[in-house]
């Protein structure tokens, strides 16, 4: 098959969502277009914003952060160290490895360190590992944010990921999630930065083979805390039907975003956000959820300490 | 007793590897692995590979998945 752009080098990615075809040269120039266009429709970014890109070690945070530098973005790299025996450290490993080819070093924080790591907090408040992944990672992107005076924090969310979002969300009826999903969260005020997912028009195979022609080292396997993850069953239904009847995915995904589209009424009443009564984060609470959990895991501990000594 | 050269299929996130016959397409490949095409990507060395791509027997080639879950 040859390159669908070009007309002469061998094709060596095939997008049937986009009836195409490109060698790896204009993959790259079609790629980047992607991402610099999802950027442009939705104001993301603009070019005096320093950007904190939230990188896992995995191949779209890299391969966001690579193509945000490339594009002229002052970015900074953020990694999360959550804890997990052996599959942290080596994502932490590709991260470093990434970034020093980059000339960089990303802020790293140590969940341990903070005392809460995923794992063992899981185990104390019996919560789903990705569910309080979730509340710590957020609450530390925006604070390292805040701190570091960074304007903006950039994840790697891409097409497969807000799609399964869509669809639990809409099988659940979660009418206030669906108000909220959006590749654009606006600042607010209470030091809450603005939070952009600049990948949200690109598909995983697109990121997978961006970030393995251009040679990013990623890590390949899957955190072994979402293995049963429910986003995995919305995201096989959606590769059923994408198999089927390739493009469904972005034309689900660009009709909710339709400014039009009456799931997306409410958007914008969240109003602003107060002080964490405890930490001084930004809330729409007395308390933020991270603190909420950080006090549940003490409990727990103190609990278990009191049993180990009777 | 003549064996015929075969095609390595490895699923490195599977521990998994098959000996499948060739020459074959690689979807067809990603077919008889039970594997579905919107879900990975293909590689033979440096080389990523198109679903239409014709492998050749004693080739071997990596099926990655490119799922993430949470």
């Amino acid at each position: 098959m040859k390159c669908k752009r070009c007309r002469r080098a061998e094709a060596a990615v095939d997008l049937p969502s986009h009836h195409s075809a490109f060698c790896p040269d204009c993959f790259f120039v079609f790629f980047r277009r992607q991402v610099t266009e999802g950027i442009r429709k939705l104001r993301l970014l603009a070019p005096e914003d320093r950007v904190l890109v939230c990188v896992s070690g995995g191949k779209d945070s890299l391969v966001l952060w690579d193509v945000l530098m490339d594009e002229g973005y002052g970015t900074e790299g953020l990694y999360i160290d959550l804890g997990i025996d052996g599959y942290s450290d080596r994502s932490k490993e590709k991260v470093l490895a990434y970034a020093a080819s980059r000339g960089k070093t990303p802020i790293v924080v140590e969940l341990a360190k903070e005392g809460i790591p995923i794992p063992e907090a899981a185990r104390c408040v019996r919560m789903q590992e990705c569910s309080i992944c979730g509340t710590v990672k957020r609450y530390f992107f925006n604070r390292v944010a805040a701190e570091g005076k960074f304007t903006v924090v950039a994840t790697g969310h891409n097409l497969d990921d807000e799609t399964a979002r869509l669809l639990g969300n809409l099988l659940h009826w979660q009418c206030d999630h669906l108000a909220r999903q959006h590749p654009l969260l606006p600042e607010a005020g209470g030091g809450l930065v603005r939070k952009v997912k600049p990948l949200w028009r690109v598909s995983e195979v697109e990121t997978a083979a961006y970030g393995f022609l251009k040679g990013i080292d990623y890590v390949t396997e899957e955190c072994p805390m979402s293995l049963d993850a429910t986003s995995l069953v919305y995201k096989e239904a959606l590769s059923r039907i994408e198999d089927r009847m390739p493009g469904t995915r972005i034309v689900f995904y660009k009709g909710f975003l339709d400014p039009s589209n009456p799931l997306r009424k409410g958007a914008e009443v969240a109003g602003t956000p107060q002080a964490c009564a405890s930490c001084g984060a930004p809330t729409y609470a007395e308390t933020c959820s991270f603190c909420k959990m950080k006090e549940r895991v003490r409990k727990a501990r103190s609990r278990r300490a009191a049993r180990v000594s009777r | 007793m003549y064996n015929a050269p075969m095609i390595t299929v490895r699923l490195p996130q599977k521990n998994k590897e098959l000996v499948l016959a060739g020459p074959r397409r690689v979807m067809d490949l990603l077919a008889e692995a039970d594997v579905r095409p919107t879900t990975v990507i293909v590689t033979q060395g440096k080389r990523l590979l198109t679903k239409d791509h014709r492998v050749e027997d004693g080739a071997t080639i990596d099926v990655l998945s490119v799922v993430s879950g949470g």
